[in-house]
């Protein structure tokens, strides 16, 4: 379980987190949401281990993360809001970066890198650097580098943000997946509709502070919502045994 | 007559022609890698770096006096005149070579691009405008600093061409000096034009970028190479006077001879080296009407081809990573040598900085000092020692650095600085060495190994000055320039690399003089820099890596009295 106990931020004068306090279980995608400005890049920085906090703790599965961060930093993945990469790589270049980083051997790499950029649609795209790459291309790599290492919790601030509809519907599937083996999804964003479909506890957050917790029924598609109606037209398959895949090349 | 032609400027300057115009013209200035306050005080400095161009002209005009004082006290017009072949070739040479530095400079917006297609396309602005818009630009651009160069040298023109001979009118000097250098200047833009086009027509979108930087920093190197050359041109006159035939070689003599001719020359060798001129000069004229008129033809096709779909010429080869070497360090190594063989900004602070060592180097050895091979290369090693640190401390794409961050591991952040470590041993030590050691077998023969070998070892000695208090991974920490006061440091980088010079030709000397004190000089730089290196190693063992820069401590006080 990823847990935060009390979790502050202050920025000089400005309070941007105060005492904030929620539990990811093992098993499910909780939804982070929260208007602009309310602290949630705050809270996924300071969870990913990029910021210190002001007061406050995190723990996983019951271990502090000020205790051993570069053991904890080893079970994150992490997608951030803006598809911040080296542009001057190719998509190649930054995923073997990323795993070298990680510690993985050469031939690992060579076996990983490439099926990944396969199964995110991003081959094609393989020898041009990430500056020609579009804003949902970048996100795809991205989701591969924040993948790549098999970890156990996924920390994604707005991923979907810039993603077209079959990159989307992949992702949703790998998330899904990913969270039913046994892992944890915390999912920032500010859109009511893909914390719906997706997760299966909110928390909400309001000027720093969490103002309200709850479970999320299931949320029933419908059948004749615009989305499917789009993958039914456009003859999309079904993403269920591509993010399989992938979580499968995640654990190789 | 006045009214209708200002009537008609006016409406020339304000229609689309005149305005994009001048939003190329002012994005001239703006080299891709400054932020918009960086832009704005560079315009300034570019524009007051034209009044520190006159006062140049000034300073060399001063210098110049004394020699053509003597010269007139000789009463010898032969001398008078191989003086003045040199230094009419200086004063081409130099707005040349000037011009050449700015137009490499401008060289992303020599010709409308991808985002001039995609911006001015949809407008209601014909394709015909935005090229002669581009090309005016161009035109203005360049021409303000050949201006610029041309009256600054004007009172060094007038200096040497008053002489009591009564060889040529002033005036007719003046006028054929104006028209050969204006050409001798144009031809130096045209032909940086003519290699940014090739590329523009011939590669990738993704090939263009980095190709056309690695253009960029290779010219930029020759272009330095050459400021020692430059220096040397007033005494090629006695060379060109004998016809030597390698003059045809040397553009600024090309356009001396146009010079001469348009004085009223007949002599055969000026004669067809002012062909020459003109010559080379139309045919890249012709190349780049050419090229322009390709690219106008083509713009959607040119600006619309895909990213290549080729893998990419560059790859870090497998043998300048070590065998063995661990994930952390191969991926820190690729990640060094890919940005610095891609990112424009890092590869011309590296290429320029070392390129003057380079210039120095060349210059150094035409002196006539038998030492000076000795001292030489420790110039160069100096400067790409700048050079890569000055390189490796600018940030690339800093919001993407907190890959590093999330994956900084004490386990693994040694490997990650002992590939930084090889990199700038290899640029520190290696190419100075490479380059030293067939000048140093020339000049020295018996010693050349021993010396070069001191070098080395001075070198690795070198390499724990470069990587001072070293804890970033290349290109992701924030920099924060202006730490110390610019004079300060200028003049301190130059008191420490003279004193790195005379040390190290002083060790180099000492090492060639005889069996003992090579042995001496040997042990003790191996121990310096194998307990220094020790020392890099602890440091980095245990020290977090810096992703943010971070001004001195201690601040100096100016403690003024009150």
């Amino acid at each position: 379980m990823l847990e935060t106990r009390g979790l502050s931020k202050r920025y000089g004068a400005f309070l941007a987190l105060d005492r904030v306090t929620f539990q990811v279980r093992r098993g499910e995608i909780l939804g982070y949401l929260g208007p602009n400005g309310s602290g949630k890049s705050t809270t996924v920085n300071l969870i990913v281990g990029l910021i210190d906090p002001s007061a406050g703790s995190i723990w996983l599965d019951g271990v502090r993360m000020d205790d051993d961060p570069i053991a904890y930093k080893r079970r994150i993945g992490y997608v951030p809001e803006e598809p911040h990469l080296y542009t001057h790589l190719t998509a190649i270049e930054y995923l073997m970066l990323v795993g070298r980083l990680r510690g993985f051997n050469e031939q690992t790499l060579g076996e990983k890198v490439p099926a990944l950029l396969k199964l995110l649609l991003l081959w094609e795209s393989r020898y041009a650097t990430m500056a020609a790459f579009s804003k949902g291309m970048r996100q795809r790599v991205l989701l591969a580098a924040a993948l790549m290492h098999n970890p156990d919790v996924l920390v994604l601030d707005e991923p979907f943000s810039g993603l077209d509809v079959t990159a989307g519907l992949l992702f949703r599937t790998l998330l899904r997946l990913f969270a039913a083996g046994d892992r944890m999804v915390l999912f920032s964003t500010h859109r009511f509709d893909m914390v719906e479909k997706l997760c299966s506890r909110v928390v909400i957050l309001s000027h720093g502070r969490v103002v309200a917790e709850r479970e999320i029924e299931p949320f029933q598609e419908q059948a004749t919502s615009l989305e499917n109606v789009f993958v039914e037209v456009t003859g999309q398959e079904d993403f269920t045994p591509v993010a399989r895949e992938i979580l499968d090349l995640m654990q190789a | 007559m006045t009214s209708t032609i200002s009537a008609r400027w006016r409406q020339v300057r304000e229609g689309p022609e005149g305005r994009l115009t001048e939003h190329f013209f002012r994005a001239m200035f703006d080299f891709g890698f400054l932020s918009e306050i960086g832009a704005d005080s560079f315009t300034r400095v570019v524009v007051g770096s034209v009044g520190g161009l006159i006062a140049l002209g000034l300073v060399l005009t001063r210098g110049y006096m004394i020699k053509y004082a003597v010269l007139w006290r000789l009463g010898s017009p032969e001398r008078y005149r191989l003086a003045l072949t040199g230094d009419d070739m200086l004063i081409i040479g130099l707005p040349m070579l000037l011009v050449a530095f700015i137009t490499l400079l401008v060289s992303h917006s020599l010709f409308p691009d991808e985002r001039d297609f995609r911006i001015l396309g949809p407008m209601p602005v014909p394709r015909m405008v935005v090229f002669r818009a581009k090309l005016a630009a161009v035109f203005l651009f360049t021409g303000l600093f050949t201006t610029a160069a041309h009256v600054s040298l004007m009172p060094l023109m007038l200096l040497i061409s008053i002489n009591p001979w009564g060889e040529h009118t002033v005036v007719s000097r003046v006028v054929a000096w104006v028209i050969s250098g204006a050409a001798a200047s144009a031809f130096a833009v045209l032909a940086i034009t003519a290699i940014v086009g090739v590329l523009v027509l011939v590669l990738s979108r993704s090939g263009l970028h980095t190709l056309s930087g690695m253009m960029r920093s290779g010219v930029l190197a020759g272009l330095v190479v050459c400021l020692p050359l430059v220096s040397h041109l007033p005494a090629l006159g006695r060379s060109l006077s004998d016809g030597a035939a390698w003059m045809m070689f040397v553009p600024p003599a090309w356009f001396l001879g146009l010079q001469r001719v348009l004085q009223g020359s007949a002599d055969p060798i000026l004669v067809r080296l002012a062909l020459i001129g003109l010559g080379v000069f139309l045919i890249v004229t012709f190349f780049i009407a050419a090229i322009y008129a390709v690219l106008f033809r083509q713009f959607e096709r040119l600006m619309l081809r895909p990213a290549s779909m080729s893998a990419p010429w560059f790859r870090v080869p497998r043998f300048v990573t070590l065998p063995g070497a661990t994930p952390a360090y191969r991926g820190v190594h690729a990640f060094t040598v890919i940005t610095l063989v891609r990112s424009q900004l890092h590869q011309g602070v590296l290429v320029g900085v070392s390129a003057i060592g380079m210039g120095f180097l060349i210059s150094l050895l035409g002196a006539r000092f038998r030492n000076m091979p000795l001292f030489a290369p420790f110039v160069l090693m100096y400067l790409c020692g700048l050079g890569a640190r000055a390189s490796l401390v600018l940030p690339m794409e800093y919001r993407a650095n907190w890959i590093f961050q999330m994956t900084e591991d004490q386990a693994t952040r040694r490997d990650q600085l002992r590939a930084v470590d090889r990199v700038v041993t290899r640029f520190v030590v290696g190419l100075p060495v490479l380059v030293a050691c067939p000048v140093l077998w020339w000049t020295r023969r018996a010693d050349a190994l021993i010396v070069t070998v001191v070098l080395a070892l001075v070198g690795l000695v070198f390499v724990h000055a470069v990587l001072h208090e070293w804890r970033r991974i290349p290109f992701t920490c924030s920099y924060l320039p202006g730490k110390r006061f610019i004079g300060h440091s200028v003049i301190f980088g130059f008191f420490l690399g003279l004193l790195f010079t005379v040390f190290g030709g002083v060790l180099a000397g000492g090492a060639a003089s005889g069996t003992a004190p090579a042995i001496i000089i040997i042990v003790i730089l191996s121990t310096l820099a194998f307990v220094l290196r020790r020392q890099r190693l602890a440091l980095w063992r245990d020290s977090p890596l810096m992703f943010e820069d971070e001004f001195p401590d201690q601040l100096q006080q100016l403690e003024l009295q009150r």
